[in-house]
């Protein structure tokens, strides 16, 4: 009956759904833009909303997470550029749909799987908060090494043409991710004696240079020829479009809780083996894949909006953030004079069906504002390239200095930008370099903390792995994901029927 | 257009013409955090701020500028104007930057505001390890050697000064499994991934009153009045007194040479913000210590802590640079 | 074996950069702790490097074997003027971003960008720059407080100013 009452307190009260409609509004445009984050916003909240009351700071935030999330998809449909690193995988066939004309379609795609996704999230967050968080917390540093290794056969997936540069831009990306002081035992790696380099390479400088910056200048090839003309046809989705996709979509929305609810992974690794995830079950995709396919844009947004409702699982059990914005919630319900923590369920079960509610109103939020506007935010691509590419760069560079405001980050970002030029130029697949960023830190420290609890023996370690459940699915999963992609398989049979 | 630029110039003039520090704060003021959103000294920044920005009749923007264990925010702080209008929000690590040789700056450089809490350091453990106590740790330990894992952090943070404080009085043979903060050095020891962490007690508060890890010892010299049971490490070894109290702490420092009326100023409303119901409430519920010192007292405690501590982790081999070399006196 | 697709002009160049470039990451790796142990910070560092430099090699052999392309020139299809003008715009805007400030940086940046690739008048340019650039500022400076360097324009002062006044009619 309290959780009841619980769950309709944000419904009744105007004031806290006016603000979680705020919220959600703002953070759509939070995510959307390239260096403004949802992690940036809800830390500046706190400050904002200081004297208030629990409640209305809380929706403020829970709008801004949710709207933010579902942001970042908009910049990367229509101008390449991911609005946050969630959103990567969303620009490999939402880019290429707003290239043919059909940017309006996607994003009203997106619109509804981002909707489908988020509710799962918030579903399982509901039903199944206390055993999904217990089983998040069993992930060992093995564990978690693994999980990184299935990551980084993305390579596979994202690689285009040529596997072998595919498999060196994944490998420079691991590179560039431990640049810096490694803060497990503060030795200087490629640091080269500069002490801006102890600071590590912003991740957001490496991804806005990748992509804003070269994508920027490759189009400069082309500036003078006329914008790709949008055709507005149908935004909303039909039924038979959405449960056409659905069966993969509550396989990807699964795949996102429970990647959300583990500490120390959110959305963007979610979003990126979601879109693995769809191309591996896909057999006959109508369009291929990185080309524009349906399929590629369902994958990656209901993974990292259901990621959303995962990472509040240990948050609200435990008192351990699913990421980043959580472990700020986490500040602001201390400063609010709140204790999160494993007794928070039992002492005050409000707060629990109170934050409940205000996700699922956020996510409601998050669908109207999604599919209104859209024909607006369509002309932008048709703005005239001569235009729209400068914006695009100021952008881009307000936006790599926004990150930590850092000129340095400024530098990275050009140098990453034109690298990546003469990348795309000669071939090379930037996706890889994107992911082995992302999945630097989670495969080496984990990798580390796994051989040292082993005691630095290999086969104690295999042993372990073995006699883990938990491991064992992950490594067979590993195994078989690696076979199945069978570059090396088909090469090896392939030279073998030659011969 | 000439009235125009007319206005501009007055404009322009009158403000520089201001004696700049007459209405101090006359304009923003930046706060530098040294550490990321969501850590223990942003949320205090963030918390006590409002209250001083109150006194001060000023707005101060935060913001998190992290990086090089805190040493980017600290020196972008050293490299404004010592004018007040940027202040450092950090915590204790740049005390021990000379000898990590992390960076060639440290509070010395700074006017302390104000040092406004002390966090406690707690030794805790999987709920599942066969031990209660330390004397039973230390036993099961000699028992097994390198059998239990210690959660660490990078040199020089918390879980590395605990742990020089016992090798130096009871050498340990355990397996240090390396995380880079005590957030999630403590989710892996619900997990059971480690056994043992040294961590501070805000930290580790909730769940040990849930239940999910528990207490061995506080390293204090008394009890804490929000776990009241839980024994402090004197009780049981009384020869830690003499490296006890000791905890990271942290303050709001203004680079060396800002004015004196400006100082006074930010230490007034600091010192006031502190004072506030809710802001006292927060501190004691994560379970902090309110110092809230400034001026000569700050000096000294801060001098106090480096000294302790830089000899402390340099006995026990983690240093690069003797603290000798920059003359800091052996306590 | 593979299509025999021609080789770009500077593309044999590029990849021999890689090759030299992961040869001098992998000897940098070594140079972190060796072959200390396998939990070195430096282990899976010098595995990255070695798989790049192994790929690299394997990219530049095959590049090698490709034809040269004949109608494809350096100055017109890799690097022509207007992305070196691009280029040469953004690290401009980085090296004057801090001494002249962010609001005349940008506008200076987006008018000349807009007045050099779409040949709009001087004056379109500079109105539709001013209005980006405000735009921008609004939302990053005032909504979202991020702090862009103010340089020559006193910003703080200007909107300390402005608070004054609505302070002031409020009060």
């Amino acid at each position: 009956m309290d959780a009841v009452n619980a769950l309709l307190i944000p419904i009744f009260d105007l004031q806290l759904l006016g603000l979680i409609a705020l919220g959600t509004f703002a953070g759509i445009y939070v995510g959307a833009i390239p260096g403004l984050s949802v992690t940036m916003a809800v830390s500046i909240l706190i400050s904002f909303t200081f004297t208030w009351e629990v409640y209305p700071a809380l929706a403020l935030m829970i709008g801004i997470y949710m709207g933010g999330v579902y942001g970042g998809s908009r910049t990367a449909i229509l101008l390449n550029i991911p609005g946050a690193p969630s959103a990567i995988a969303t620009a490999l066939d939402g880019f290429p749909m707003a290239q043919q004309g059909k940017a309006g379609e996607a994003i009203g795609i997106v619109t509804v799987v981002s909707f489908i996704g988020g509710f799962i999230g918030i579903f399982a967050l509901a039903l199944f908060a206390p055993s999904l968080a217990d089983f998040a917390i069993r992930f060992q540093p093995r564990d978690y090494f693994l999980l990184g290794v299935l990551g980084i056969l993305l390579v596979g997936s994202l690689s285009g043409e040529s596997l072998v540069k595919g498999i060196f831009s994944g490998a420079l990306g691991i590179a560039i991710g431990s640049v810096g002081m490694d803060p497990l035992t503060f030795t200087e790696r490629f640091t080269f004696e500069i002490s801006g380099l102890r600071a590590g390479v912003s991740f957001v400088a490496v991804m806005i240079g990748m992509f804003g910056i070269s994508e920027g200048l490759m189009q400069l090839h082309t500036v003078n020829t006329a914008a790709v003309k949008q055709t507005i046809g149908r935004i909303v989705p039909s039924w038979a479009q959405v449960r056409k996709h659905l069966p993969l979509g509550l396989q990807t929305s699964s795949i996102g809780t429970v990647i959300g609810a583990l500490p120390g992974t959110g959305g963007d690794i979610a979003a990126l083996m979601a879109y693995d995830h769809a191309k591996r079950v896909t057999k006959n995709p109508e369009v291929p894949f990185g080309k524009g396919a349906i399929e590629g844009l369902v994958a990656p947004e209901t993974a990292n909006n259901a990621a959303v409702g995962g990472a509040f699982i240990p948050m609200l059990t435990l008192g351990i953030p699913g990421d980043a914005v959580t472990a700020i919630m986490i500040g602001a319900l201390f400063i609010h004079g709140l204790n999160p923590g494993p007794l928070l369920m039992t002492s005050q079960p409000d707060m629990f069906w109170f934050i409940v509610s205000s996700l699922m109103l956020a996510n409601c939020f998050m669908l109207i504002f999604g599919l209104t506007g859209i024909r607006l935010f369509v002309k932008i691509v048709e703005l005239p390239r001569t235009v729209l590419l400068p914006v695009i760069l100021l952008l881009s560079i307000v936006g790599a200095y926004a990150v930590n405001n850092s000129l340095t980050d400024v530098y990275w970002m050009l140098g990453f930008g034109v690298f990546g030029y003469f990348m795309k130029l000669y071939g090379y697949p930037l996706g890889p370099v994107i992911l082995g960023v992302i999945l630097s830190r989670l495969l080496d420290d984990n990798w580390r903390r796994a051989i040292i609890s082993d005691q630095e023996s290999l086969w104690m370690l295999l042993k372990g792995t073995l006699a883990s459940p938990l491991s064992l699915v992950l490594f067979a999963a590993v195994i078989l994901i690696f076979l199945s992609k069978t570059p090396l398989w088909g090469l090896v049979f392939r030279r073998k029927t030659a011969a | 257009m000439m009235m125009k630029s007319v206005i501009g110039a007055v404009v322009a003039l009158s403000l520089s013409a201001l004696p700049a520090l007459a209405e101090y704060p006359e304009k923003e003021i930046q706060g530098i955090i040294q550490w990321g959103a969501g850590g223990s000294t942003d949320t205090v920044a963030r918390a006590i701020t409002p209250r001083a920005e109150a006194v001060l009749g000023g707005k101060i923007v935060m913001q998190n500028v992290t990086g090089g264990v805190g040493a980017i925010g600290l020196n972008q702080v050293a490299d404004a104007d010592a004018d007040g209008y940027t202040v450092l929000f950090g915590a204790e690590n740049p005390l021990l930057y000379k000898v990590m040789k992390l960076g060639d700056k440290d509070y010395s450089d700074f006017i302390p505001i104000n040092i406004i809490a002390r966090g406690v350091p707690i030794l805790v453990a999987n709920v599942d390890a066969p031990f209660n106590t330390f004397p039973e740790m230390v036993a099961y330990i000699n028992a097994n050697p390198k059998a239990v894992k210690f959660g660490s952090t990078g040199p020089g943070g918390l879980p590395s000064v605990v742990t020089a404080m016992i090798n130096a009085k009871t050498p340990l043979d355990v397996t240090f499994i390396p995380y880079d903060g005590d957030g999630p050095a403590l989710t892996a020891l619900q997990g059971g991934a480690i056994h043992v962490m040294p961590a501070v007690l805000g930290a580790a508060i909730e769940g040990i009153k849930g239940g999910t890890m528990k207490p061995i010892a506080l390293f204090d010299v008394e009890a804490s009045p929000q776990l009241p049971d839980v024994p402090t490490i004197v009780s049981t070894n009384p020869e830690f007194a003499d490296v006890l109290p000791w905890g990271p702490f942290f303050g709001v420092f203004v680079k060396e040479g800002t004015p004196d009326d400006v100082v006074a100023k930010l230490t007034a409303a600091y010192a006031e913000g502190a004072k506030h119901p809710d802001f006292v409430s927060l501190i004691d519920g994560r379970g902090f210590k309110m110092l809230s010192l400034s001026g000569e007292e700050a000096e000294t405690f801060l001098n106090g802590w480096q000294s302790t501590t830089s000899w402390l982790i340099h006995d026990a081999g983690l240093t690069k640079a003797s603290p000798e070399e920059f003359g800091i006196p052996k306590p | 074996m593979q299509t025999k697709q021609p080789r770009r002009p500077g593309e044999l160049v590029f990849n021999l950069a890689m090759v030299l470039g992961s040869l001098f990451l992998l000897w940098s790796a070594y140079g972190i702790s060796g072959f200390e142990a396998l939990s070195a910070p430096g282990a899976v560092p010098m595995v990255t490097t070695a798989a790049m430099l192994v790929c690299a090699v394997l990219i530049f052999r095959e590049s090698l074997r490709k034809g040269a392309s004949t109608d494809e020139t350096v100055a017109r299809d890799i690097l022509p003027l207007p992305i070196l003008v691009t280029i040469a715009a953004v690290a401009a805007y980085a090296l004057l971003l801090r001494p002249l400030g962010f609001l005349p940086t940008s506008f200076l940046f987006l008018t000349g960008l807009i007045y050099y690739l779409g040949r709009y008048s001087l004056l379109r340019a500079a109105l539709l720059s001013a209005l980006i650039v405000l735009i921008i500022f609004l939302i990053f400076r005032i909504v979202f407080t991020v702090l862009m360097p103010p340089g020559i324009v006193p910003e703080a002062e200007i909107l300390a100013w402005f608070r004054g006044l609505f302070a002031g009619r409020g009060a």
